[in-house]
């Protein structure tokens, strides 16, 4: 499908608006830069009009979903290398492909996990965030760990954790100084670089050296995140005082809410000033990870916060039969529905739940429009990283990149820089 | 002059549209003859150009070959304000009819040389042989285009100050922030809407009323500018109930009578032409009244 003119208006339409709202408004691209146009400036200074009318039936176009932290699907798992690049890309390929037909566009890849740490520069070097056409966009990494609270530490092995006794100097050494991006390249690219490294670090502020490291971080544009800890709510807030900007899956591997000591969750409920501005805080909306209620708790004392993420295993895929399957280190997964745990025990091991679904689920259990929904999948998480001009939104300028949803929030088609990758039924 | 009654605004702007399409088919124009057609701004027409773009969707009608000229634009508002004619228009008309964006013309009031700019929009009109229609709507103290009240008759585009009166009303786009809006316009003369060969105008609402019945009742008379339609040989004005309050019965029982027979001669000169008689090549040249 493409334009005489490489222009489309997509007409009869709602678009969310980046306050949560829906309009039924018509919106212009350009096909071969694959962006969103400013409808009335390429009428008037361009001379020019769409060639094509694509009528979307009172259908939704929303913003691709962005999925900030998955840790695999369809089979691959994205944290597993094996000593072979072109296995690898073929994996990343295979998933970029594929996960577009759950209205996911761009997302952040894990960081791999290996037990010997001086893999990780090289491993990160070699294997640059790479994004084939007609597919989903990979934005870089989240490196979950290895500065995480034993305590809390979920399905990541004890051997992989790891201290940061020189601060910054100790991850820098960790993930190699030209893996960490400075904030300007980052930033004037709008992650569309390819050589963008990790993008968001989840660790715990009280393991030795974290705390010190926050600012130099943050500094770089790099999203520091607060997750898989035991930290009190004076030591939470310290680190977002000094930068970090998000909570790594809330409610999850951190210490309950207590009503003297609220620890990471009452971060929610501080008071914003001009000191303080309250971290964006991820949630599964599975209806397992937290319970409905719990999501709504949350969403409604820090709305503008919230981003739905999948955190996802390999054996993500709509498709598949629950039952046993294997993981890695010999270890397997049990699969109920949308539960997923370590064979043999109760511990969560990450979720198989689609962003789509997500943001249906959301929608109903905080009872938030779906219009406000799209907005945690789409421009909370994009304006988290910062790239809030270029993705998760449609401000002219901005990728090109869609998902089509009917008005109960399934996925009809996905577009990728203004050419359509998926399409239900085809 | 002909005045057609219609019920509300909606059935104004059927009618409007319905009349503009009839015109522009039988015009049948094409890349070196286009249909050329004058447009306003304002709550008035939006009715109008609704049925337009339907018109347009439904295949019935195509702004291919028409070339449009603005009434007026707002000095020294960038052309994407949220207030500015140019996105008036686009939002409301040009972003959903397929007419080619070169074939559009609006008055850029953000020029430096802004005597220039009047200068050549009246050049462009007389380039395409003037306007075929004009569509205009009025302001309450009876305004056509920027045309406020003591405007020359004999005017041409230029650069106008706009009433306090204006002011005050357009204030409410501007965040009731008077200092925000625009003193300033431009706008086609009066004189440029005579010079079109036909004039259709939309009034709507109770408080056009009095400005109507000036225009038509009394006599023609720089106060009120719409007056000066009584000099042009083909003027339409099409209004609801609510806009005729201030007109004598005389005058509302006379428009309705000729409306009548207006249809009836319309009807044979079809008649005509489907027969293929002679009368078919004489087009129509002013109203009849």
């Amino acid at each position: 499908m493409s334009s005489p003119n490489g222009l489309i208006c997509f007409t009869n339409c709602l678009l969310p608006l980046e306050d949560g709202g829906l309009v039924e408004k018509d919106l212009w691209i350009d096909q071969r830069r694959g962006v969103i146009l400013d409808a009335q400036d390429t009428f008037f200074l361009r001379n020019e009009r769409p060639a094509q009318t694509i009528d979307l039936g009172g259908n939704i176009l929303s913003p691709g979903f962005l999925d900030i932290q998955i840790n695999g699907a369809y089979g691959f798992d994205f944290s597993i290398y094996e000593g072979d690049d072109l296995v690898y890309r073929d994996g990343l390929r295979h998933v970029a492909e594929k996960i577009v037909e759950s209205g996911v566009t761009s997302y952040v890849l894990p960081t791999i996990v290996t037990q010997e740490k001086s893999l990780y520069p090289k491993l990160l070097s070699l294997l640059r965030p790479y994004s084939p056409p007609s597919s989903a966009n990979i934005l870089g990494w989240h490196a979950e760990g290895p500065y995480l609270q034993f305590a809390k530490r979920g399905a990541h092995a004890p051997p992989f954790l790891l201290t940061a006794p020189e601060g910054y100097k100790s991850v820098e050494k960790l993930y190699g100084a030209e893996n960490l991006a400075d904030a300007e390249d980052w930033l004037m690219n709008q992650g569309v670089l390819n050589e963008v490294g990790v993008r968001i670090i989840t660790a715990a502020p009280e393991v030795e050296g974290v705390m010190e490291s926050v600012s130099e971080l943050t500094k770089r544009g790099i999203v520091f995140s607060i997750g898989h800890s035991i930290a009190t709510i004076d030591l939470a807030t310290t680190a977002v005082q000094n930068g970090a900007n998000l909570i790594t899956h809330l409610f999850n591997a951190m210490p309950q809410l207590h009503h003297r000591d609220p620890s990471i969750i009452g971060l929610l409920g501080q008071v914003a000033d001009l000191s303080f501005e309250r971290p964006f805080y991820e949630m599964i909306v599975d209806g397992i990870h937290s319970h409905p209620n719990s999501v709504r708790l949350a969403y409604s004392s820090h709305p503008e916060g919230c981003i739905l993420i999948t955190d996802a295993m390999k054996i993500l895929d709509p498709n598949l039969h629950d039952g046993v399957h294997e993981w890695r280190d010999g270890k397997r997964f049990v699969k109920e529905g949308d539960k997923l745990y370590l064979e043999g025990t109760n511990t969560l091991a990450g979720s198989v739940v689609t962003l789509d679904k997500c943001v249906r689920n959301f929608s109903r259990f905080t009872g938030c429009s779906l219009g406000e929904a799209i907005k945690c999948a789409t421009y909370n998480p994009a304006k988290c990283l910062g790239i809030e001009n270029r993705k998760g939104t449609l401000r002219s300028g901005a990728d090109a990149d869609f998902v089509v949803l009917d008005r109960k929030g399934n996925v009809l088609n996905t577009w990728v820089k203004g050419k359509q990758v998926w399409s239900k039924g085809l | 002059m002909r005045l057609i009654i219609r019920d509300d605004p909606k059935a104004v702007g059927d009618y409007i549209a319905q009349y503009i399409c009839k015109r522009i088919n039988e015009f049948s124009p094409t890349a070196d003859k286009p249909f050329v057609l004058g447009l306003p701004t304002g709550s008035s027409p939006i009715p109008t150009y609704k049925t337009l773009i339907k018109l347009v969707n439904d295949g019935k009608l195509s702004f291919k070959h028409v070339v449009t000229f603005n009434m007026d634009e707002y000095v020294g508002l960038p052309m994407d304000h949220p207030e500015s004619y140019h996105t008036f228009m686009f939002r409301e008309f040009f972003s959903h009819v397929d007419i080619p964006p070169n074939q559009v013309n609006i008055l850029d009031g953000t020029v430096e040389d802004l005597y220039a700019e009047c200068k050549s929009y009246e050049e462009r009109i007389k380039s395409y042989g003037g306007i075929e229609l004009f569509l205009a709507g009025i302001g309450a103290d009876g305004h056509v285009a920027f045309n406020e009240p003591g405007s020359s008759l004999a005017s041409r585009t230029r650069v106008k100050t706009l009433a306090y009166d204006t002011i005050l009303a357009n204030a409410r786009f501007f965040n009731n922030d008077i200092e925000a809006v625009p003193k300033m316009a431009l706008t086609v003369g009066v004189a440029t809407v005579l010079d079109s060969k036909e004039v259709v105008v939309v009034v709507t609402g109770l408080q056009k009323s009095l400005a109507l019945s000036k225009a038509i009742e009394g006599g023609v008379n720089h106060l009120w500018t719409l007056s000066a339609l009584q000099m042009h040989p083909w003027a339409l004005i099409v209004v609801d109930e609510d806009a005729t309050s201030e007109l004598h019965v005389k005058t509302v029982k006379y428009f309705k009578s000729i409306e009548r027979v207006q249809d009836e001669v319309e009807k044979k000169h079809a008649g005509l032409r489907t027969k293929g008689l002679p009368a078919a090549d004489h087009h129509q040249v002013g109203s009849m009244e």
